[in-house]
């Protein structure tokens, strides 16, 4: 749409103003609440009327953090951590997208698997751990899998409902028009449920960093998992804290990259 | 002349766990080529089982349709079904939309494609080609939809309350819009409605069925000149005496 580049009425206007006054007091106050939080956390750890020992503080992170930068070890837990959720993210979301298909297909498989889907998502999957990795070992693939147990029921139930709730008056009206089965799957039911998949993506995003520092926690080498699971053994809270504040970094970064591929894809589609 | 559509001893039933329901009963029916039908009747007395058959997407539980004297099996070339929606895909723009029955039974071809052009030009979406269905207004929508059946080139148009989701304003001139363009491509259309004064408004003859199961119970011939459009019939004398007539049948 074009932007209009008229007079408008001085109501008009100030109900322009009042909107961008509200928009970027919004934006103020969230940096303002941060720098306060820290700013409070800094005040009380150096007056001592909180043990930095244990809560840390935000200097002491931040020298923690450039301390693991120059050591070149915070690049390589990162990436290890990075590298096992992006691997659980993908493998879950295309194997569940395509789980769900079938069921989606074969209504007999849905009906007969449902009770066992439900089961399996209620379960905590953390229980499954040493069974994980007994039969997996103790490496980058148990991790891996821990995480994608945690996406792919939830990835495989939301797609599901997602084609399922393609209106049914689409469909005959697809075979009114002489479609194939194959055709009403890839014209109608597939891009009819983008939003479901979008939506799943974010999802998983969050769920696939639980699944792998979870994992990490279980069994792990190096990762950021590992860093926090050694930091509070050692007593290190510091070491804790700057891993986590690099996972929130990591874990933003991530679902700020899906929130642009949503707005690239709506884009091209309109 | 031959008839278009031959409907011969119907009958259809539904099952459903808790019991079985007597849809149709001995339906017989048949239509020339041109006409404009509609089919009124109680609600839920088998108005859209009565079109589902037709387009070949419900199978008779007894009986035969025959349409140019091929019997219909499955959903084929000769029926163009319009729901009570649109049924627009939001992801595809006007274009793709018109032509999407195009990509089925290997009918995207030259000359349908430019017969689809031709119809969107005609019918005042030229400009609108490129943009996407949540740009358009209701009444709009429902003519992409009309050209989106229209370009499959059937022979029988089914017209399943295609007016209902609509506004009344939108609705009166959309019935113009519709009932211009099927005169136009003389098409032969069956309409199903509630509604009795959009039946008069818009056909030639009017089918009233009995309630459930259903069977014909009348038929009624309209008279009007055929230069009217349906809006311009609503002031006719005539048009409150087939009113009540109708409405006597359906009481």
């Amino acid at each position: 749409m074009k932007k209009q580049k008229q007079n408008y009425s001085i109501s008009h206007k100030k109900y322009l103003k009042s909107l961008l006054i509200k928009k970027v007091s919004i934006h103020i106050s969230r940096i303002l609440l941060l720098v306060l939080l820290l700013g409070a956390w800094e005040l009380c750890a150096s007056l001592n009327i909180i043990d930095p020992f244990i809560t840390s503080s935000p200097s002491r992170i931040i020298k923690q953090i450039s301390f693991l930068v120059q050591d070149g070890v915070l690049f390589h837990h990162s990436w290890v951590t990075l590298y096992e959720t992006l691997l659980a993210f993908a493998i879950s979301t295309i194997a569940g997208t395509l789980i769900a298909l079938v069921l989606y297909i074969i209504p007999a498989v849905r009906k007969v698997l449902e009770p066992y889907l439900i089961i399996l998502n209620s379960l905590p999957k953390i229980a499954l751990g040493p069974l994980i990795i007994v039969w997996m070992g103790t490496g980058t693939k148990a991790i891996v899998m821990m995480g994608i147990l945690i996406c792919i029921i939830i990835t495989t139930i939301s797609m599901l409902n997602g084609y399922i709730s393609v209106p049914k008056e689409k469909i005959l009206l697809m075979k009114t028009m002489g479609a194939s089965g194959f055709q009403i799957l890839t014209r109608l039911v597939v891009p009819a449920s983008f939003s479901d998949f979008i939506s799943v993506l974010k999802i998983n995003v969050g769920m696939s960093w639980v699944g792998v520092v979870m994992g990490e926690y279980l069994t792990s080498k190096a990762g950021l998992g590992y860093l926090i699971v050694y930091g509070g053994q050692v007593f290190k809270l510091d070491l804790v804290m700057s891993a986590i504040v690099v996972l929130c970094i990591l874990a933003g970064l991530m679902y700020g990259l899906v929130a642009l591929l949503e707005m690239y894809i709506n884009k091209k589609r309109t | 002349m031959e008839n278009l559509l031959e409907i011969q001893n119907v009958c259809l039933t539904y099952h459903s766990p808790a019991s079985e329901t007597e849809a149709l009963k001995e339906l017989n029916l048949s239509i020339k080529e041109g006409e404009f039908i509609s089919i009124v009747g109680p609600s839920g007395c088998g108005k859209t089982t009565i079109l589902s058959l037709i387009a070949g997407i419900l199978k008779p539980t007894s009986g035969n349709i025959f349409i140019r004297g091929e019997k219909i099996e499955k959903p084929g070339f000769h029926t163009g079904y319009m729901f009570q929606r649109d049924n627009l895909f939001e992801w595809l723009n006007i274009w793709k939309n018109v032509t999407l029955g195009l990509n089925f039974k290997k009918r995207n071809n030259e000359e349908n494609k430019s017969y689809a052009k031709e119809l969107i030009e005609k019918y005042g979406l030229g400009e609108f080609i490129r943009h996407y269905p949540t740009e358009l207004s209701g009444g709009m929508r429902q003519r992409v939809a009309l050209i989106r059946t229209l370009c499959l080139k059937p022979d029988l148009l089914l017209l399943d309350e295609p007016f209902s989701a609509l506004d009344y304003q939108t609705r009166l001139n959309v019935q113009d819009d519709v009932s211009l363009v099927i005169k136009k491509e003389k098409k032969t259309a069956i309409l199903v409605t509630h509604d009795i004064s959009e039946a008069i408004a818009m056909s030639s003859k009017i089918i009233v069925l009995t309630p459930r199961p259903a069977t014909i119970k009348s038929i009624i011939t309209l008279d009007f000149d055929p230069k009217l459009t349906p809006f311009e019939r609503r002031k006719e004398k005539s048009f409150n005496t087939y009113f009540n007539k109708v409405w006597e049948e359906l009481v």
